[in-house]
């Protein structure tokens, strides 16, 4: 028995060394498989994917950071086409830029039971500029078609040694084998933080180095001599190694706030250097230091200190008025209406002076300036990093994990928040790129702490509506709306800048066949008002009339219509961004000689754990159907484990909205 | 003497407040122009000068008031350019409401970007724009630009409206050319908007004031085709330094066949025989290309390159031969030579591809068109090929290409015709469907779906769909049904036929309501349309459908057991000049099922506005009607 074992490992050990990875030992098996062993669906699939960042020295430039990426890509249908072109984004800084070399590509096919090459000329790769900021290089393979084996491999040279790219382990498509490594010599101290939901965790070694100098010395006396002589200074270099195998392919969900949360991968971070014969330099290690860091940076910290540029403004704003809240408001308000934001993001201000006088400037230059401006009034602020939904969540320590900043005011034990880029934004109703999980608010004393950005109050949207129904079944009625927070301010993104005219029409196609008139919208320019709008509207076929019966569901248009949830299984969290509470209020007058025959039940469903819960209140007086129907979703986040629940919630809710009231002639 | 030279100097200054500060300001717009518009074009003026047959000089200036954020596009203000285009000059500056200058923007200041577009992978243009943060609105930006280019192949054309929601105070255009250059013109809806013309020995002006905006409303046909338009051409012109006469079409495609397309017909001898080998057992001329069609799918992929003049002339056969990619152009040449290698003729064209089926202009011969396909004359007839998709079956453009004119180069010159156009009755979609509903309501169904025309566009990518996204395709294709699970998915694209089939099998608990003793369930299960098309209160533009469809479905519905019919939706019948619709509702009562059977279809054409409220109501009409109820009614 035991023999037998002895063989079976020894024929995996076989199958396993078959594999060859070597560039170019591109397999016959490689090229003859027809679909992806791991996902039948793929449309490709990485046989093999490397990456190697180390550092070499190099006498003129010191240390470099050195990139190797080589990759072989299995085509399996047309739509896997796309992966025979790539582009490799390189970073230009003022003086230096990150250059690629040794770029080479190889196409494998099978012609007649035998491997054919071919290989990536010149012809097929362009370099661009693409701005002031990043070259790309993009090749396309030549000869590529279903059942292609493509590879490739380059180098990338950066002398930016403390930026290393994020290592990815998971891609729209499955990763057979990965190998990844990154080594560092002993100098440079770097944190590595892992992510998403493979846990993966690399493999520490050391291994020990040398750099050979070459010195060059010049005595001058008489006659010049130079002499050249070799030293070696000796060093130890860490090396994380990171080896997966049939690593599934990462699919988009909606109601996500960024895949990049999911995605496996690995960041690093420089700590600290410390050089032979140099004291220590440090970068960040943790939350405390990077918040130091980023404080004691010159763009950060001196552009917070500044003052005179807004001086005169801000004491013309707040002379008479000692209320601190007041003056948070008006120098709130003042920022909004005073500087816009030009879009771009970022923790560091360009210049805050020069976005006051501009009247425009990125989200530091305006969220600091406020920070200033309202510590100048006398009011406890302090930044808060942020990083915004589409960044990602920053779940370690790291300068790299935020790229946002807004404000926060402590009074008493509560922070309020307040984002000066978005004029629709009001203390504690934030943009919905910046609702991004927590962010760190940074104080003067230079400690910091976690700030829960979700909002904790509902959005709330109030509707009511009075209804008239005719025997055709046709109804005609008013509706009141009103509405608060972030959905207010959704709203006014969308339609603050859409005529009134095309804004009817927009609300006519969504419930197709309304007709709306008398259509007014109120305080959509005041945010710190919720939005009113009212209406009066007609429209046809709302419900049933069959006999001397008339079927209808008390909701008409405003019932849900579809389940938002439709895959089968999901994986991820459910983003809703912020709770919410959805109040609608029916009066239904119903027609002369009818009468109520039967409604609905009165029901409550609930989500587990108080996540949510639906309220459907219907009750009968005379002519006049009454209907409450109320739903809240109480917090922004769901984890997965609660989607099926979730998905038969809203399920529920439609069924529930779709049962009828019958009216019968008198 | 002091005074009399002090209001002398003062008298002035107010004039020419006025006179400036008239066009910076927003607060001098008349109010008709402002009603609804995003921008207002207060003054635009372009002046062409070709000064010779590779010489030409573009100026612009604009000044353009911008009342939200939708309206910055309007300020267009960025330049193209590439190894023969050189930018002159350009600036800009930007005005408050008031016309008081706020900002200066260099040359130095303009962004510098490469200008490829999505989908295509490289090009050697580049362009520089404008990245201005307004700080309120409205305010007003001046774009001033000066280009020179040996390319006189393409002389800007006058065309001032732009866009939807815009609207112009003033909008000029001058063309100036020498004794030796012949220009020619095509004035498109000049006269309708009154737009005036000068024309004197080697100048031609003209002017467009006082046009309110044009509103965007559904059904309209694209915005060029209804505001003035002017297009020029030059006898003599420069391609990239190819220089060339050309007074027609004819000429145009000679040019354009001896100087561009037939050097690249050079396939390698290996090529050349292995394609002979490939087609020697077929006996007809259709069924050897259609042998080739495959061969140049299964080999090639699209990439597009746009270096220089491969914007117009293709890379040669024996390229992408060797690579196994290329653009449209490159593509088409590659297959219209292995083609030719086995002596069947087919003819480069050139076309405007995209939904909106635009026209290649029959009657002004002029660099036009945005892609290239290829047309093999078979027996008289045509057939238009797409070269750059590896997926569509022969002779399938669907909406990509069809129903428009296309430029067929050939040898001897060159001719417009029309391609293919898939009428109502091609673009059909034929379901049989089986249902079972029983007393808890539970849905069950199983159907085919025949797709054609315009109808298999629309669908055949699904096949290519992932499971969990085919799922989700279905689920969203029939959203209106609550609780709905895809049990079974069969698809087969039958590329031969051309039509693409789907069996599937559908389940949902709780599809009819239960009402006490009663049960109402909507009879049209399976093929519900929801549309409406939007209301307009004044609707200002014509509308038009591009392509015709028709559907017929056929569906059994066995009805519980426990129940019987308490009422049944009326048979329908609708008929007018946007199509029809019927419906027919038999109760079997033997076996207690019902057979439901529906048409619809839409007709392609172009209506008047005054019609377009009867269409609104023929779409709302059938939304209605396809809600209709079954009640059953529980056994006594």
């Amino acid at each position: 028995m035991k023999v037998k074992g002895a063989i079976i490992l020894f024929l995996i050990s076989i199958s396993l060394t078959a594999q060859n990875y070597k560039f170019g030992k591109v397999s016959k098996e490689e090229l003859e498989e027809q679909s992806c062993s791991l996902d039948a669906s793929a449309n490709a699939a990485y046989l093999y994917k490397y990456r190697t960042s180390f550092f070499e020295y190099n006498q003129n430039e010191g240390f470099v950071l050195i990139t190797k990426v080589h990759e072989r890509i299995k085509i399996y249908n047309k739509d896997g086409l796309r992966y025979a072109t790539k582009a490799i984004t390189t970073y230009k800084g003022s003086s230096d830029e990150e250059s690629i070399y040794g770029l080479k590509g190889n196409v494998y096919n099978l012609v007649n039971g035998k491997v054919e090459a071919t290989k990536l000329e010149k012809g097929g790769i362009f370099k661009e500029k693409v701005n002031k900021y990043y070259n790309q290089t993009k090749f396309t393979l030549p000869n590529v078609k279903e059942g292609s084996v493509l590879e490739y491999k380059y180098q990338i040279s950066s002398p930016f040694f403390t930026h290393i790219n994020e290592y990815q382990f998971q891609y729209s498509i499955p990763i057979k084998k990965l190998e990844a490594n990154f080594r560092a010599p002993e100098y440079f101290n770097f944190k590595v933080n892992t992510k998403g939901y493979l846990n993966v965790i690399p493999k520490k070694t050391t291994k020990n180095g040398s750099i050979a100098f070459v010195n060059k010395s010049r005595s001058t006396g008489s006659i010049t001599t130079t002499t050249y002589n070799n030293s070696k200074v000796d060093f130890i270099e860490n090396i994380h190694n990171y080896s997966l195998s049939n690593v599934p392919a990462l699919k988009r969900e909606p109601y996500v706030n960024s895949m990049r949360n999911y995605r496996a991968g690995a960041r690093y971070e420089l700590s600290f250097t410390k050089f032979p014969h140099s004291s220590l330099k440090y970068y960040t290690t943790t939350w405390d230091d990077v918040v130091k860091k980023i404080y004691k940076s010159s763009s950060f910290g001196e552009e917070l200190k500044k003052t005179g540029y807004f001086e005169t403004g801000i004491d013309k704003i707040i002379s008479g008025e000692n209320d601190p809240k007041k003056r948070m408001m008006l120098i709130f308000d003042y920022v909004k209406s005073k500087v816009q934001w030009n879009n771009y993001y970022g923790i560091y201000p360009s210049d805050v002076k020069k976005a006051y006088k501009n009247h425009t400037g990125n989200v530091a230059d305006i969220n600091l300036m406020l920070t200033s401006m309202l510590r100048y009034a006398g009011l406890d602020a302090n930044p808060i990093l942020v990083s915004t939904r589409s960044h990602g969540i920053p779940v370690f320590p790291t300068r790299e994990g935020y790229n946002y900043v807004i404000c926060g005011v402590e009074v008493l034990d509560n922070i309020v928040l307040l984002d000066a880029t978005s004029r629709h934004a009001t203390p504690n109703v934030l943009p919905f790129r910046a609702l991004n999980w927590k962010g760190r608010i940074v104080r003067k004393s230079g400690s910091s702490a976690f700030v829960d950005l979700y909002p904790k109050e509902k959005s709330t949207n109030t509707v009511s509506l009075s209804i008239e129904l005719d025997e055709q079944g046709r109804i005609n009625g008013a509706m009141r709306s009103s509405k608060t927070s972030n959905g207010a301010m959704n709203y006014r993104y969308s339609y603050n800048s859409v005529s009134k005219e095309e804004y009817l029409e927009k609300v006519e196609s969504k419930y197709k066949g309304i007709e709306v008139s008398n259509l007014e919208v109120l305080d959509n320019l005041n945010p710190y008002k919720p939005i009113t709008e009212n209406c009066e509207f007609v429209m046809d076929g709302q419900a049933d009339v069959i006999n001397d019966k008339i079927f209808l569901s008390p909701l008409f248009f405003l019932k849900e219509k579809e389940n938002p949830f439709k895959l089968e299984k999901r994986e991820f969290p459910i983003d809703f961004g912020y709770p919410y509470r959805d109040i609608y209020r029916y009066t239904i007058k119903i027609p002369e000689g009818y009468k109520v025959e039967s409604i609905p039940e009165s029901k409550i469903l609930k989500l587990p754990d108080n996540l949510g819960d639906f309220s459907y209140r219907i009750g009968v007086k005379g002519q006049i159907i009454q209907l409450i129907a109320d739903s809240k979703i109480n917090t922004s986040i769901i984890p997965p484990m609660y989607y099926d629940a979730v998905k038969a919630y809203f399920s529920s809710i439609i069924e529930t909205q779709n049962e009828q009231v019958v009216l019968t002639k008198q | 003497m002091k005074l009399r030279h002090i209001t002398f100097s003062l008298f002035l200054l107010t004039l020419n407040v006025f006179s400036q500060g008239n066009l910076y300001s927003a607060l001098t717009i008349p109010e008709h122009l402002k009603k609804n518009a995003y921008a207002v074009m207060r003054s635009s003026e372009t002046n062409v000068s070709i000064n010779s047959i590779n010489g030409m000089v573009v100026k612009e200036k604009r000044v353009v008031t911008i009342f939200n954020k939708k309206g910055s596009k309007y300020v267009n203000a960025y330049v193209h350019y590439d190894k023969n285009v050189k930018i002159k000059a350009l600036q800009a500056a930007v005005y408050n409401e008031f016309g008081q200058q706020i900002k200066k923007i260099k040359k130095g200041d303009f962004e510098d970007v490469s200008a490829v577009s999505g989908g295509t992978l490289y090009s050697d243009s580049r362009v520089k724009y404008l990245n201005y943060t307004p700080t309120t609105y409205p305010y007003t930006i001046e774009f001033v630009s000066e280009i020179t280019t040996s390319n006189t192949a393409f002389i800007p054309q006058f065309f001032p409206i732009r866009g939807y929601f815009l609207s112009i105070e003033n909008s000029t255009y001058k063309i100036s050319y020498p004794q030796h250059i012949s220009l020619r013109k095509k004035e498109i809806n000049t006269e309708e908007f009154n737009v005036e013309k000068e024309i004197s020995e080697g100048n031609i002006r003209y002017k467009l004031t006082n046009v309110e905006v044009f509103k965007k409303e559904s059904y309209s046909p694209p915005l060029q085709t209804i505001t003035p338009k002017v297009l020029f051409a030059s006898k003599q012109f420069s391609l990239e330094g190819v220089e060339t006469t050309v007074e027609n079409w004819n000429d145009f495609g000679k040019w354009m066949y001896n100087d561009l397309v037939k050097a690249a017909n050079d396939l390698p001898e290996s090529t050349i025989n292995a394609i002979k080998e490939l087609v020697k057992n077929e006996k007809s001329t259709i069924d050897k290309a259609k042998k080739i069609y495959q061969y140049v799918q299964d080999k090639t992929r699209y990439v597009s390159v746009q270096i220089g003049i491969g914007g117009w002339k293709p890379y040669s056969a024996s390229y992408v031969d060797k690579l196994g990619y290329g653009d449209c152009k490159a593509l088409t040449n590659y297959t219209m030579s292995l083609l030719d290698a086995v002596g069947i003729e087919s003819n480069y064209t050139v076309i405007f591809a995209g939904r909106n089926q635009r026209n290649m202009d029959k009657d002004f011969t002029s660099m036009q068109g945005n892609h290239a396909c290829l047309t093999l004359p078979i027996d008289g007839e045509n057939i238009w090929l797409e070269c750059t998709s590896q997926k569509v079956p022969f002779g399938f453009i669907g909406s990509f290409t069809d129903d428009r004119d296309a430029l067929i180069i050939k040898p001897d010159g060159a001719e417009i015709k029309r391609t293919k156009k898939y009428t109502k009755a091609e673009n059909s979609q034929v379901l049989k469907g089986y249902c079972s509903i029983s007393e808890e309501g539970y849905l069950k169904a199983d159907l085919k779906m025949i797709s054609m025309g315009i109808q298999y566009n629309d669908k055949y990518r699904i096949e290519d769909y992932e499971a969990r996204d085919k799922d989700v395709t279905y689920k969203k294709r029939w959203n209106y049904i609550n609780n709905l699970t895809i049990d079974k998915i069969d698809i087969n694209n039958n590329k031969a036929a051309i039509q693409f089939e789907e069996s599937l099998s559908l389940s949902a608990k709780k599809y009819s309501k239960n009402v006490g003793d009663r049960m109402l369930f909507e009879v049209n299960i399976l093929n519900r349309n929801a549309h409406v098309p939007n209301r307009y209160k004044n609707r200002t533009l014509p509308f038009e459908i591009k392509r015709g469809f028709i559907d017929k479905d056929n569906v059994e519905i066995e009805l519980p057991s426990g129940y019987v019919v308490e009422s049944l939706p009326k048979n329908a019948s609708l008929e007018n000049k946007y199509g029809h619709y019927k419906t027919e509702i038999v109760l079997n009562q033997k076996n207690n099922s019902l057979s439901y059977s529906r048409e619809f279809s839409v007709n392609d054409g172009l209506y008047p506005k005054e019609y377009y409220d009867s269409f609104r109501a023929f779409y709302k009409e059938v939304a209605r009607l396809d809600k209709a109820k079954v009640i059953l009614i529980k056994k006594q």
